[in-house]
């Protein structure tokens, strides 16, 4: 019992954890992938918690829950990915704050805090040693092909 | 005795000892924010004592804020705030914080009518029982990871840290002697879903660092949300645990609420019902899956179908569509 007790306890902090922190990256990431991965940490919460419960009460139920979960994750997954794909194509990001223009008529507009773009650091290319003498080029085809076009066209 | 089992031993009880001074030592400390914040009244002052000190729900919800209040103020200092030079400091401050708001959350005591006989932290079960040790290194990585998946600048570092997450998972569903559930989180969401998650990451992504991936909004607030969630939720859990017995059906043959429903079913089927752990439990969560609740299954079936047709519907619909 008391094994059994402290193992359900455990689970079910760190699937009450999970789910806090997926709801609070959520709530605060602007990056509609990463808001998308915190939705799915959200339901991994929710999975542990079930199967803590199955140990727990020693059936299959949570455990059978848990997997319906995860059929509805899955699904939720290729619709979500396939809406994603859309929004980027409209929009040319992944922000969340170019679609907010969905709220409300009478809810006040979501200002956020702008920040200058970081340039792009440029990549340092490892230097290769020469391995070996440069090869000759080969010789261009087409002059022979031309030649051959043109006797043929003078035999015509 | 294995080496490793002294060690924990060791390591328990050194932390038995700190979360046993911790309580002793709380109480001076409220007793000052009490009679410093609130003029020195001693009735006001022995109240606030009592609620953070005293056993029933409103206390250890209290003890649980004060235990996940390092790991808020963590997470708010760890997440993208658009300062590209002195991020690092505050990434590292938070990342301390956080791991120790986790330490505390390892050594919590459990009381003393689950743990049987004197007060015990957590860690201190390590040494007597086996598989515990496993689970801490899980539940650690998974709760380390999930909190790197939410504080990364780089989505891409955010999936992969995901799928640290969905891994650690696994493993905690295998002590709990669900192996279908672990291999099938493993292939399915760390195989297929997270690369898909990748593959759009990869199609979409735009160059550099974006700078809405360096800027979160109102991470203050969604800390602050976050806090007090998580120390209702955990605090609840908590007491509930230990306080009040949870009915266990393992003890009992026949749960209470499920009597009257068990009472209609056959025999085979209530015995099934139990997990038996000397049979084989994929092949018995089969037969509870597709015995008892097929048309369950069914409609599982029909919606994954339909999300399959509605994702193509909605991604193919995009090079008709004017940019």
């Amino acid at each position: 019992m008391s094994n059994s007790a402290v193992a359900l306890n455990n689970y079910l902090i760190v699937g009450g954890l999970l789910f806090t922190l997926g709801l609070v990256g959520f709530l605060s990431r602007r990056n509609l992938i990463v808001m998308f991965l915190c939705a799915e940490m959200m339901l991994q919460g929710v999975s542990v918690t079930l199967v803590g419960f199955s140990g727990y009460h020693s059936t299959w139920s949570g455990q059978i829950f848990a997997v319906f979960s995860l059929a509805v994750a899955a699904a939720e997954a290729a619709v979500a990915m396939a809406l994603i794909v859309v929004l980027f194509h409209r929009g040319d990001s992944l922000d969340v704050s170019l679609w907010q223009d969905l709220h409300e008529p009478d809810q006040p507009t979501l200002v956020d805090e702008q920040i200058v773009d970081e340039p792009v650091p440029e990549p340092q290319w490892p230097h290769l040693a020469v391995a070996g003498p440069l090869p000759t080029h080969p010789q261009p085809l087409t002059a022979t092909h031309r030649q051959l076009d043109s006797t043929e066209v003078g035999r015509g | 005795m294995h080496p490793h089992e002294i060690l924990m031993a060791a390591l328990g009880q050194c932390l038995a000892a700190f979360t046993g001074e911790m309580h002793a030592g709380l109480a001076p400390l409220f007793a000052w924010a009490g009679g410093a914040g609130l003029g020195g009244d001693p009735g006001l002052r022995d109240r606030l004592l009592g609620v953070v000190l005293n056993r029933d729900v409103f206390g250890y919800i209290v003890r649980t804020f004060l235990i996940l209040l390092p790991a808020g103020l963590g997470v708010y200092l760890m997440l993208p705030r658009g300062l590209p030079s002195k991020q690092p400091q505050y990434r590292r401050v938070g990342a301390a914080l956080a791991a120790f708001s986790l330490v505390l959350i390892c050594v919590w005591p459990v009381s003393e009518k689950i743990s049987g006989g004197a007060p015990r932290t957590v860690l201190w079960l390590l040494s007597g029982w086996g598989g515990s040790a496993e689970f801490y290194l899980l539940g650690i990585v998974s709760l380390a990871s999930a909190v790197l998946t939410i504080t990364s600048r780089n989505p891409v570092y955010s999936a992969l840290w995901f799928s640290l997450v969905l891994l650690a998972n696994a493993g905690l569903y295998l002590i709990q002697h669900a192996e279908f559930l672990a291999a099938a989180t493993a292939i399915v969401y760390a195989g297929a879903i997270l690369v898909t998650f990748l593959f759009v990451l990869m199609l979409a992504q735009p160059q550099g660092a974006a700078s809405y991936d360096r800027v979160s909004r109102e991470p203050f607030l969604a800390c602050l949300t976050g806090l007090l969630l998580a120390g209702v939720l955990l605090g609840t859990i908590h007491y509930s645990t230990s306080v009040e017995a949870i009915p266990n059906a393992a003890k009992q043959s026949v749960r209470p609420t499920a009597a009257l429903a068990r009472t209609q079913m056959t025999t085979a089927r209530e015995t099934s019902a139990l997990v038996d752990y000397a049979q084989p439990h994929v092949a018995n969560l089969g037969k509870s899956l597709f015995q008892e609740h097929f048309v369950s299954i069914e409609i599982v079936g029909v919606l994954l179908l339909a999300a399959v047709v509605g994702a193509m519907l909605i991604a193919g619909h995009t090079s008709e569509s004017p940019r």
